[in-house]
């Protein structure tokens, strides 16, 4: 399968059944900044799904279906808009695993999806409140709010 | 995080130094005398300790933050007190109770400076995820519209009570002094209050506009006893405006963001 992008640059898409990870190869006259800058966006990049837990049955669910990950006793659960599941790994795993540009840390304990924050409010005690989609509310810590901006700078500031 | 301790051990010790220095070079300058009273060289020093330490209470967030500042407060509150009498600045208690009400004032203006800052962030944060923006800063905006009943409530309504009292020629102004400010001003700050609570979560600017709308009507209908009328709009402003924001409107049309 195979189109025609815009911007003047030409987008294939081939579809490998059983293939896991997409791989992506880029094909220029000349290495130049914009090429590399686009490496490095396309490295970070993660579209793996994420495997969770209902009982006893496991999941993969698309990345872009997590609310957010947050660490609950000992565990660590993944909540979507239906529900909320285990997950068998850890925060700082699943920050590696997760895509950056979407999924950002707010707490300690926390991970959220940045695409499905609907709106931040700030009490007079400093406190940041994320609501996002389905009425679900998250605390962000203010050690992490420099961390949340330089990431939404970068990563989102890039795309514009 | 070793770090961190060994960051706010130097702020401690540098804070103590200069406090202590300012202390031996200030205090005798103020007596008049070459003595150093060792209370007030303490409360100096004491000082530069809690002024050196003075950006930790807002290095968290909500219940942190407010136990933190409370606690630096107290402290400061207490070295500045001794100091005022050691120093003799003022003989009455009523005296230390007006300075501490400064450094309290003092307190109130850091803290909005932080807040501003918070507010700032927030604004980019917001800009950056691309959502609407929010409530206007400690929601004056939102306040506005409230503006006009709060002084038809606290100035026009008084004045003109006291208008009729003059034209009937009562000798006890029964109700600018009682009816008025102990029954009627009461409810109508509180059903206010929990209007604009309901409609706009919690605005700390309303209660201050009822407090400073009536400060007026002291001077205006000549009765001291009208400086505690101030309080009997504010707090039930407040008190209003806080259980609105608890019981919102169920049906709000400007969704999250306006509830806080």
């Amino acid at each position: 399968m195979g189109g025609e992008g815009g911007c003047g640059m030409d987008v294939e898409l081939k579809i490998e059944p059983g293939r896991g990870e997409p791989k992506v190869v880029i094909l220029a006259g000349a290495d130049s900044p914009d090429l590399q800058q686009l490496v490095l966006e396309l490295a970070g990049l993660s579209l793996d799904p994420i495997q969770v837990w209902t009982g006893e049955q496991a999941l993969f669910l698309p990345q872009g279906e997590f609310l957010r990950f947050y660490t609950q006793g000992k565990g660590v659960c993944a909540q979507t808009k239906g529900g909320v599941y285990t997950v068998g790994l850890r925060l700082y795993e699943l920050e590696e695993r997760l895509d950056r540009r979407r999924f950002v840390r707010i707490s300690n304990s926390e991970i959220v999806n940045l695409d499905r924050v609907a709106a931040l409010d700030l009490s007079l005690a400093g406190t940041i409140r994320m609501t996002l989609t389905g009425g679900v509310y998250v605390y962000a810590s203010r050690r992490y709010v420099k961390k949340i901006k330089q990431t939404l700078q970068l990563e989102r500031g890039r795309g514009r | 995080m070793r770090g961190r301790n060994k960051n706010w051990l130097v702020r401690i010790i540098a804070g103590g130094g200069l406090g202590l220095l300012v202390g031996v070079v200030w205090v005798p300058y103020v007596t008049n005398s070459r003595e150093c009273p060792p209370l007030a060289l303490l409360a100096c020093a004491g000082l530069g300790v809690v002024a050196g330490v003075a950006t930790q209470p807002f290095a968290e967030s909500g219940r942190e933050l407010l136990l933190r500042s409370a606690g630096h407060f107290a402290v400061t509150a207490a070295l500045f007190a001794l100091l005022v009498v050691e120093l003799e600045i003022t003989l009455d208690w009523t005296g230390v109770l007006a300075w501490e009400g400064l450094l309290a004032l003092l307190y109130v203006l850091i803290w909005l400076g932080r807040w501003i800052g918070w507010y700032v962030e927030l604004s980019q944060l917001r800009e950056l995820l691309g959502l609407a923006p929010g409530p206007s800063p400690l929601k004056w905006r939102e306040t506005v519209p409230y503006l006009p009943f709060v002084l038809v409530l606290c100035a026009v309504v008084p004045l003109a009570l006291r208008g009729i009292e003059r034209a009937v020629g009562t000798d006890f102004p029964a109700l600018t002094g009682i009816v008025y400010p102990l029954f009627i001003l009461p409810v109508a700050s509180l059903c206010a209050g929990l209007s604009l609570g309901r409609r706009r979560g919690l605005c700390p600017l309303f209660p201050l506009a009822c407090f400073v709308c009536y400060l007026p009507m002291v001077y205006v209908l000549d009765q001291t006893v009208a400086l505690l009328h101030c309080f009997m709009t504010a707090v039930p402003a407040l008190a209003g405006n806080i259980m609105g924001r608890v019981f919102p409107r169920k049906a709000s049309k400007e969704g999250p963001g306006y509830g806080n």
